[in-house]
């Protein structure tokens, strides 16, 4: 038994002593693993702090030298070093690559300890980037405390952290101490990870300026006006594909095809130097090439800091507004010459009548003042078609609407014009469908205006033998126009099926059978330059500014006026009134 | 007596320049455009023609030129009666051998009268 209990007890010490250093031992590991893991967590919370502090120092900066320079500002709170420095490449204009170097003392070193630095980086910065830099290559920058000729330590140990931008090594930081064996592998990796997250940031920023950038571009190539920045140096950066059509460029275009293709019109250099020197817009007002007039515009473009970094050119087609301007100035010509040209005569003629031989015969007498009238009637009647051209123009042309009779109207306008057809052969006959209402509102005289002008036009294009026959019918809306004409037993030269409105409209056609419009002319009918001009050189009396004014009067109505026209076999102008008081700007009628 | 021959397409200042002429004892013919002109000069022999520029149909400097180019009719003095008179315009006419280019409003009716005679007693 005694056996037995000594068994048990001795079993049971064993027992006890396995479990107590089982215990004993897992306890251990846990304050190992507990007192490493609050080690880490502490090592990364300061990665954070930096990193966020970094984050707030960097702002959005893209200048990596600053951010380096950050990092390195910071990390004396992580490690005790006697240099921090860094290396950076950089590209020049002229295509060669540079070195900045920056040496940082936390601690006074010697010359020997700074060279020294300096070419262990060298030789981590060749391998890294396969390149063969020298010391002649560094553009060198030291700072921080002074350096202490007499101090003798040499450099006892140093890691280097290479700086990489969106994949692309750009450098290498290098911590440095006179101690021997200082930096172990967490203090790289800390720094490994800040340099790797500061570059992932960086690369970030860069990515979306990038986008940013893209944004910019498109908008600059979808402009309408030819876009182009020339930098400091004279080259081109930027041009838009409208600037290269405008210029007649393709492809790769450099500064010089842009002064070549311009070299017969403008002496762009001297504008542009003169933009940018003297920090000034330089326009040019007129340029004609390749058959187009441009404007351009030279603006010089500065930085936050008013450094100049080139300029702006923008190629403006004016084409259009000069063509518009040309045209104006021969309306202006064609006006004063369209009233001088009577005047003339009444000068001519008021000095006859004042001769004894015209005094004294009745005839002559009789005769000359009736030229007298014609040519002041004709003044007249220029000077109030322009008044009104001139009031639709400035918008301040107005109708008296009352509820008149327009069948009565037309009847009294063709009576008006018997003896001026019958005198030249036509027949003038007026066509109202029964259906014409008798009464509605619209401007009884300016319609009548439109009814003398449309009238007096027919007779003057028709040739004896001919017919003139004005018509007037209801459209409902949706019937077709050339439909409607063949009931009404009406012919007009030229209407083609496809033609209706929207809303029931009176229509009012005066057709002739004269030698008809061709197709481009009519698109000039109610164009007041192009009327002048053309009636000025023809034999035909009139202004020509009766469409232009007519257009205006049935637009004022809510009304459409319009040509239907076959050459050799007449045509037909028609407008259009709304009845029931329906407006309708666009009823859809297009010949 | 000296013959003119007027060709203008206004009807008042025809008139005028026709009687003008006529009072200090020209002969006058007038015609409206450049074809009416040519039918008169098949049977008048002008000794100076007063020309508008601005015709219908076939304009001053046209017909200026076909007379200019006929043996017959290049001899007669033309003298162009116009609105038109940018330098250009007046240039040209001259090129084409105009002997003088007047303004119509610059000048009155006694004044062309007598521009013509001076002209007429050069030749």
């Amino acid at each position: 038994m005694q056996f037995t209990i000594l068994n048990l007890l001795l079993t049971l010490g064993i027992f006890t002593i396995i479990v107590v250093s089982i215990f004993l031992f897992q306890y251990r590991r846990l304050r190992d693993s507990l007192a490493g893991r609050e080690k880490e967590m502490s090592r990364r919370m300061y990665q954070l702090s930096i990193l966020r502090e970094l984050g707030e120092r960097i702002g959005y900066s893209l200048r990596i030298d600053q951010i380096v320079e950050i990092i390195a500002a910071s990390l004396r709170r992580l490690l005790d070093y006697s240099t921090v420095s860094y290396m950076l490449i950089s590209t020049t204009a002229d295509g060669k690559s540079k070195i900045a170097f920056s040496i940082n003392l936390e601690k006074p070193v010697n010359k020997l300890f700074i060279e020294d630095v300096k070419k262990t980086m060298l030789i981590s910065i060749n391998t890294l980037l396969e390149k063969n830099f020298k010391s002649e290559d560094l553009d060198e920058t030291v700072s921080g405390t002074i350096t202490d000729p007499t101090a003798e330590e040499k450099v006892g140990s140093f890691f280097n952290v290479p700086i990489v931008i969106a994949g692309e090594a750009v450098g290498i930081l290098n911590i440095a101490s006179v101690q021997n064996q200082r930096y172990m592998q967490k203090e790289v990796e800390i720094l490994y990870t800040i340099m790797n997250q500061a570059s992932d940031a960086v690369t970030k920023l860069q990515h979306v300026l990038d986008i940013e950038k893209g944004k910019l571009n498109s908008m600059v190539a979808s402009m309408a006006d030819g876009v182009m920045m020339i930098d400091k140096g004279k080259q081109l950066t930027v041009i838009n594909p409208v600037a290269k059509a405008m210029l007649g460029l393709e492809k790769h275009v450099t500064i010089f095809d842009v002064l070549d293709s311009l070299s017969n019109v403008i002496d762009f250099r001297t504008k542009l130097e003169e933009s940018i020197d003297k920090d000034r817009l330089v326009v040019a007002p007129a340029i004609t090439l390749n058959d187009k007039v441009f404007q351009i515009l030279i603006t010089p473009v500065k930085d936050k800091q008013d450094v100049s970094l080139g300029a702006v050119v923008i190629l403006h087609d004016v084409t259009k507004e000069k063509e518009l301007e040309k045209m104006r100035e021969d309306f202006t010509n064609m006006m004063v010459h369209e009233l001088r040209s009577p005047l003339t005569g009444v000068r001519g003629i008021a000095n006859l009548l004042v001769t004894d031989k015209v005094k004294n015969d009745a005839v002559k007498y009789a005769d000359f003042v009736s030229l007298i009238q014609t040519n002041t009637e004709d003044m007249l009647g220029l000077v109030n078609d322009l008044l009104d051209v001139a009031k639709l123009d400035s918008g301040k042309f107005q109708l008296i609407k009352k509820p008149s009779d327009i069948s009565e109207l037309i009847q009294r306008r063709v009576a008006s014009f018997k003896a001026l057809a019958d005198q030249n052969n036509l027949s003038l006959e007026a066509k109202i469908a029964p259906d014409v209402p008798g009464n509605f509102n619209f401007d009884e005289h300016k319609i009548s205006q439109v009814l003398n002008n449309l009238i007096s036009n027919s007779i003057k294009f028709t040739d004896p033998g001919g017919k003139v026959t004005v018509s007037a019918f209801l459209l409902p809306a949706g019937k077709d126009l050339a439909e409607k004409v063949v009931e009404q037993s009406l012919v007009w030269p030229g209407l083609k099926k496809g033609v209706n409105v929207k809303s029931e409209m009176l229509m009012i056609g005066v057709t002739d059978t004269g030698v008809g419009i061709s197709n481009e002319k009519i698109g000039k009918l109610f164009n007041k330059f192009v009327q002048l001009e053309s009636t000025a050189k023809s034999e035909k009396k009139g202004t020509g500014l009766g469409l232009v004014v007519s257009k205006g009067i049935i637009e004022a109505h809510q009304g459409k006026i319009g040509v239907f026209s076959e050459p050799g076999e007449g045509t037909t102008f028609y407008f259009t009134l709304p009845i029931n008081q329906v407006i309708n700007k666009d009823p859809n009628q297009g010949s | 007596m000296s013959k003119i021959l007027v060709i203008e397409d206004d009807p008042a200042i025809r008139k005028a320049v026709a009687e003008g002429l006529r009072q200090d004892d020209f002969e006058v013919e007038t015609g409206g455009d450049a074809e009416q002109g040519m039918e008169i000069l098949g049977r008048f022999e002008p000794n100076l023609i007063l020309l508008d520029l601005i015709l219908p149909g076939k304009n001053g400097f046209e017909f200026l030129k076909e007379i200019k180019a006929s043996v017959k009719l290049s001899k007669i003095p033309v003298i162009i009666l116009s609105n038109l008179g940018d330098q250009e315009e007046v240039q040209q006419a001259l090129k084409l051998g105009a002997e003088d280019f007047l303004i119509k409003a610059d000048y009155n009716l006694s004044e062309v009268v007598e521009i013509i005679k001076k002209h007429l007693s050069k030749s």
